[in-house]
Order: C-alpha cells, then structure tokens, then sequence
C-alpha cells in the first residue's frame, strides 16, 4: 500500500492541495452550500445527473475532435506549401507571429458573427483556432532537419515529393506531436467558449445556462467534467509526444 | 595547517568504484591510491586519460567521495576546507560567470564567502596575471589565454591554503599552453601554496612540479612517483636541457607502455 | 530578385496582402455584413469621439493583465525556488502547473467567479496562465547553470542562498526572460476571458456587446485593439529578452 500511495503523494500533491483547500475553505468559511458547493457536492451531481451530463459533453467532445482533426489537416498542408515555396513561407510568416504574439481566442466572437449562431459555426471556430498551433508547428518542424541530410538528399537526386516523405515529415514528427497537444488544449477550449458565448449546445451552453440559472452545482461540474477531460488530453499527448521524440527526435 | 602526518593532502587506500547497469560491484576506477602532498609541495598527478586522476583531485575537493579509504586536506574533511574556502580551484572549463567582468569574477570567492571585497588583493591579482586594463572587460571579449588567467588569478585571491588544478591550460592551443605554463611557474614562485595539478601532458608536469605521480589506467594505479630535480625559479631554458628530455623521453614511455612494446 | 526573397520583404508584404484582402473582402460585400473592411474599423478607433470608451475598455482590460502579469510571475517564480530548495516536490509541482495550464480557462472561470468579486476574475485567470509559462521557464532556468559552475560554487564552500543569488538566479534569467515574453498573450487571453464571464468592464465586454448587439465594426475594432495591444507589449518583452540575453549569456 505505502509503495503505491508514496509515489501517488509524490506527484499528485499539489492538485490534492488544491482540492482539499476548496473543501476546507467551504467548510470553514460557514458558505452557504448553495453558493459555493464542496468538491464533493459538484461530484454527486455529476453522478446522480449523468443523462443531462453526457449529451452535452459528447456535443462537446465531438465539436472539439472535428475542429482539431479538421484544424490540424488545413495547417499541415499549409505548412507543406510554405515547406515548398520560399515565397509563400515569408509571406505567411505575419500569420506564426500573430499567433505568438496575440490572444487569438478573443477572434471567436468575430467567428461567431461571421458564420452565424448555426450548428456548424462552432466547429468552424475549432477548426479555425486549432489551425493556427498546427500551421507553425508544422512549418518550423518541416524545416528542422538533420544537419547534413538535405545535402545528402540532393546529392542522391532525391525529388521534392521523395524529400518531403522520406525527410522533411519525419523529421518534423517531433513538432507535429507538440502540435497535437497544444491544438488539442486549443480544440477543447475553443469549443467551450463558442458554446458558452453564443448559448448554443454542448458543456459550454449548459454551463452558460446554469450561471444564469444560479445552479453553481451545474456549473462547477461542467467546469470539473472538462478539466478531468483536459488533464487526460494533456497527459495522453505528452505521451503521443514522448514517444515521437524518441522515435523520429 | 596540516594533520598529523603532517602532509597538507593525505589520499590514504582511496578506492572508487563507479555504478554500472548490469554489473553489480561496480566497474573499480581507483584502485588503493596512497598519496600524500607536503606543505609547499607541488604536485602533477600525470596520467592517460580515464585513469582516475581528476576522481583523486575532485575527490580532495570534496565533489566526490571515496567508496573506501580517507582523503583529508590539513587533517580535516574536504567539506569541513570547503566550508572555510580552504580551496582555490582552476578546472579545464574556466568556470566564469558570463555576467560579471574581470574584476567581479576574481571578486566572487570573497562575496560567496560573505567577506568583504579587498580591492587592494583584486588589483595586486590582475596585475599578476598581467591583465591590467581588462578589469570592466566580460569573459565573452577574453582570448581563451586571458580566461584561464582570470581562472588562476580567481583561485588564488582568497590565499588558499591548497590550490587544485584540472588541466587547466586544457584546451589551449600549444603555443598558447606553454606561455601560460611560464606564467603559471612565475606566479607559483610567489606564492608557493601548496599545489595538486592533474595533467596529460608530460613537458608541463616536468616544467612545474617538484614531483611527478605517474598513475596507470583501468581501475587507476599509482606506477610511478619522481622527484623532479630542477632548481626554482626555473627560466624556460630548463627545458632545452639534456636531462629535461631524458626524463621527457621515459615519462612518454611509462604513458604508453603498450605503444612501445 | 534578391530583395523578393528577403523574408522581411516577404513579410511585410504578406501582413500589406493580408490586410488588401480584410479591406477588398470587406468592401465588396463578399464576407457579409459582418465582415467590416479594415479602412472602417480604423476609423472608428481613430475617431476622437470613441476614444473614451475605448480609452476606459483598455485601461481596465491593461489593468487587469499587468495585475495578473505581476502575480502570475511572482507566483511562478517561487513555486520553482521552492522546488528548488526542495526537489522532491518538483514532480507535484510539474503535475499542479500542467494541470492548472491544461485546464481551459473557461473551466476555471467559474470557480473564481462564485469565490471572487466580479471584477477580480480577469486578473486572476491572467494571473493562472501567466504563473504556468513562468514557472516551466524558471524551473528550467534554475536548473541551467553548468556542472562547472556548480562545482566551483561547492568547492568555494558556498551557502545555498549564496548559490541562488550569485549563481542560479543570474543564470536563469535568460530562461524566464523567454518565458516573460511568452507569458504576454497569455495575460491578455485570460483578461479578456475573465471579462467575457461578466466583468464590468473592459475590452472584453465590448467584445461580448458588440456580438450581441450586432455592433460589428464595433466588435472587429476592439479585438484588433486587443492584437495591438498584445503585439506591442509582445515586442517590447521581446526586446527585454534580447538585452537579457545577450547579458546574461
């Protein structure tokens, strides 16, 4: 037992502290339960509310996988086509600085309102936001080869299409998997501001309901529901991640 | 200071042996050294690489500990010198800060220390080490020369009570080496602390020891330990002597025995 | 020729067709009418009549962000000295800050917002994102100084606070210079955030109103002050970072 719960301690402290503390703050406090539920109230009502739970979360879901799969294609083929054109990689070079430089989350509202509040408009956003991780990901990682190899190639007589197979997109494996992880945080938290902010569908639009509704139950647990999801997200593709380094790194 | 043997570095039946996967006692990379320095002495440890001569001198520095057997540096652990800034060290690797000048490097023993920064020994130093001039200069500007000569004068300027040198002229150029070996043997002169230094290259063991330990390779032994007869202060000509190469020529064959088979 | 492929030729060009195609698309109607062209969203912000509201919105979105900037730092900062000092909480450490980074910030904005005043939730998810990047930069600065120099320090019989301010600190610096700079989008992003979940004030909410009301040139103005206002402090952090840098390394 002690082998197992020592190494657990070791690195889970810091998320146990906190959720400790948010209990023993609301017991403490004296709060009124309805203003400010315990951990374990938000987990009860996720328990005993699973059908009102579980649809919004796979609209949710769904949402997020689409934009990301879907965000992460156009900006690998926009990465390939600045790879093979020296022009259009400088012309695009305002696009990585822009989405370094700025909060490009705060471009959902202008989305919202250029593709309407539809059902397809908060695809469309993750699409769009989780473009912006893959695109210079993808871009810098196709350029990030191994000294002396693109020499190699040309002296073999390697074509372009062979070069960019056999070279440039293994090569860029290790960026492609930091892309992953950051678009999928992206993907995710995209979602949930479209939903939240246009009140459409999915975790966003029920907790966007249930703040209005004062039910802090519902909202905490929507809240919870998303960042147990995101934890799980992040720590899979920092394995996906491991795993590219070690094999292509 | 020094203990009761009177030696102010005493290695006695020192023993290391490095952790390896897969083989459970260890790979033995010193093999019962015994080895003691005298107040005043100074000492190259001379060997091929891998034979565990830098383990013996960060071992007395007190970076690594020995699986059996005692170091003491003046009777005391190496932690306990430490501790009081026994020490003065020069490693291969200059070791400076990139972000403070000349000064302020040969400066830092005395503010590590907590002590109060002496001016007067800072100024005394660089003129030593003849960098008179490059006192607000940063390491990034130095020659590779001019920052072992920051290193040495960095190492000295709280009077050490031993002075621990790992090849430091290293990674110079020949030319540049020997200069500095000439500068090193005046400073030495001056100041004649009591000296570890760990080397490969026999001509610069010869130039500034008063003895020579020749250790061998693999676990590391000591095979050899030679006084060196030349009278200080020793003008470069000793180099050009007879017996310099003599003993020039039998040290190289006790390096590489099997070369000579 | 040679200046066709300069890439910083190319990427002015690129940020002057990138701003051609927001005018052309938006004058001839193509993108919709919530699609305004570049040359009407300039002159509203360039127009002296809104510049109050506009001065009011920043100000209070500028506040919220160096408050949270300087927290979030500061916070950032000591978690990774303490985990310094005491290494064996570092893999707890690691997990809290990942999980805090992982989680989307819409997720957490409700949980301050029930536990803080209304107005203190952009500061404080500024503040979260912001403590993330610094702490990972810290953490790693800390570490960077060379066995060399640690030896040195040993040997030199150095007291641990001397080794932190003489050596690890300085050393770095660099490190959390980079994660400065990278921390600036992540201020904005979470005041702006914060806003969104019912601050007072702020470009956040004129972000929010404008999508609500339809105000679009309105919308388009404020998001494009948030860009401006990140890309400027963006730059200057970068320039910070250079100076660092080229002291400190």
């Amino acid at each position: 037992m002690d082998r197992l719960l020592r190494p657990f301690i070791r690195d889970w402290w810091g998320i146990l502290l906190l959720l400790l503390a948010w209990q023993a703050w609301v017991v403490l406090s004296g709060l009124n339960a309805i203003v400010m539920p315990r951990p374990l109230d938000v987990v009860a009502d996720i328990a005993t509310n699973l059908p009102v739970y579980l649809p919004a979360l796979g609209i949710s879901l769904a949402a997020a996988a689409f934009g990301l799969v879907g965000g992460f294609m156009l900006g690998l083929g926009l990465g390939i086509l600045t790879w093979a054109s020296t022009i259009a990689a400088g012309m695009l070079t305002p696009v990585t600085v822009l989405f370094s430089s700025v909060p490009v989350v705060t471009l959902i509202p202008i989305l919202a309102r250029l593709f309407g509040y539809g059902p397809g408009t908060v695809v469309a956003i993750t699409v769009i936001i989780s473009f912006f991780p893959a695109f210079v990901f993808s871009s810098a990682g196709l350029r990030a080869l191994p000294p002396g190899s693109a020499d190699l190639f040309r002296v073999l007589g390697a074509s372009r299409w062979r070069v960019l197979t056999s070279l440039a997109l293994p090569a860029a494996m290790p960026n492609l998997a930091v892309a992953l992880r950051i678009g999928a945080a992206h993907a995710l938290l995209a979602a949930m501001v479209a939903e939240y902010l246009m009140g459409s569908s999915g975790l966003g639009a029920m907790f966007a309901a249930a703040k209005s509704e004062l039910n802090t139950e519902r909202a905490l647990g929507a809240s919870l529901i998303v960042a147990a999801i995101s934890l799980t997200l992040y720590l899979l593709s920092l394995r996906v991640e491991h795993w590219a380094r070690a094999r292509y790194g | 200071m020094s203990g009761p043997s009177g030696a102010a570095i005493a290695l006695h039946d020192v023993t290391r042996r490095f952790p390896l996967k897969g083989v459970p006692e260890g790979v033995l990379a010193l093999d019962r050294v015994t080895l003691d320095v005298q107040p005043g002495e100074f000492v190259a440890l001379l060997g091929p690489s891998g034979c565990g001569k830098s383990t013996l001198l960060r071992m007395t520095a007190g970076l690594d500990t020995p699986s059996t057997g005692t170091v003491r540096v003046g009777g005391e652990t190496p932690a306990a010198v430490a501790a009081r800034q026994g020490f003065g060290v020069a490693f291969q690797d200059h070791a400076l800060l990139p972000w403070l000048t000349v000064r302020d490097n040969i400066a830092l023993p005395f503010r590590v220390a907590g002590k109060p920064v002496n001016q007067g020994r800072i100024a005394a130093l660089i003129a030593l080490v003849k960098l008179t001039g490059f006192e607000e200069a940063f390491p990034r500007n130095l020659s590779g020369g001019m920052r072992q000569r920051v290193n040495i004068a960095r190492a000295l300027v709280l009077q050490p009570e031993v002075l621990l040198l790992d090849e430091p002229f290293g990674a110079l150029d020949a030319v540049t080496r020997r200069h500095m070996n000439l500068e090193l043997q005046r400073i030495w002169t001056e100041t004649r602390t009591t000296t570890l230094l760990v080397t490969h290259a026999v001509e610069e063991a010869l130039f500034l020891a008063d003895r020579i330990v020749v250790m061998t390779g693999r676990p590391g032994r000591v095979a050899q330990d030679l006084p060196v007869p030349f009278a200080r202060p020793r003008p470069v000509e000793v180099m050009r002597e007879e017996r310099f190469h003599e003993m020039q020529d039998s040290l190289v064959l006790a390096l590489e025995p099997e070369a000579h088979d | 020729m040679r200046l066709a492929r300069d890439p910083r030729v190319l990427g002015v060009l690129g940020t002057l067709v990138l701003c051609l195609a927001w005018e052309g698309i938006g004058a001839s109607g193509l993108g919709g009418f919530t699609w305004p062209p570049l040359s009407r969203v300039l002159a509203m912000l360039a127009d002296p009549d809104r510049w109050d509201l506009f001065g009011r919105a920043a100000g209070s979105t500028l506040a919220s962000a160096v408050v949270g900037y300087i927290f979030g730092t500061l916070a950032g900062v000591a978690l990774a000295m303490l985990t310094h000092f005491l290494p064996r909480l570092a893999p707890g450490a690691d997990r809290l800050a990942a999980g805090m980074h992982a989680i989307p910030t819409v997720a957490l904005a409700p949980v301050f917002l029930i536990l803080l005043p209304a107005d203190s939730t952009p500061p404080t998810l500024a503040g979260i994102g912001v403590a993330f990047l610094v702490y990972v930069a810290a953490a790693a600065g800390l570490r960077a100084a060379s066995a060399a120099h640690r030896d040195l320090f040993q040997v030199l019989g150095a007291h641990p606070s001397a080794r932190l301010l003489r050596l690890d600190l300085p050393a770095g610096l660099p490190s959390i210079a980079t994660g400065l700079r990278l921390a600036v989008p992540a201020a904005l992003i979470g005041a702006v955030i914060g806003e969104w979940f019912g601050a007072p004030r702020g470009l956040g909410v004129l972000i929010v109103n404008g999508m609500q009301n339809f105000q679009i040139v309105l919308l388009w103005s404020a998001v494009l002050l948030v860009a401006l206002i990140s890309l400027t402090a963006y730059l200057i952090a970068g320039a910070i970072e250079r100076a660092v840098h080229a002291r400190f390394r």
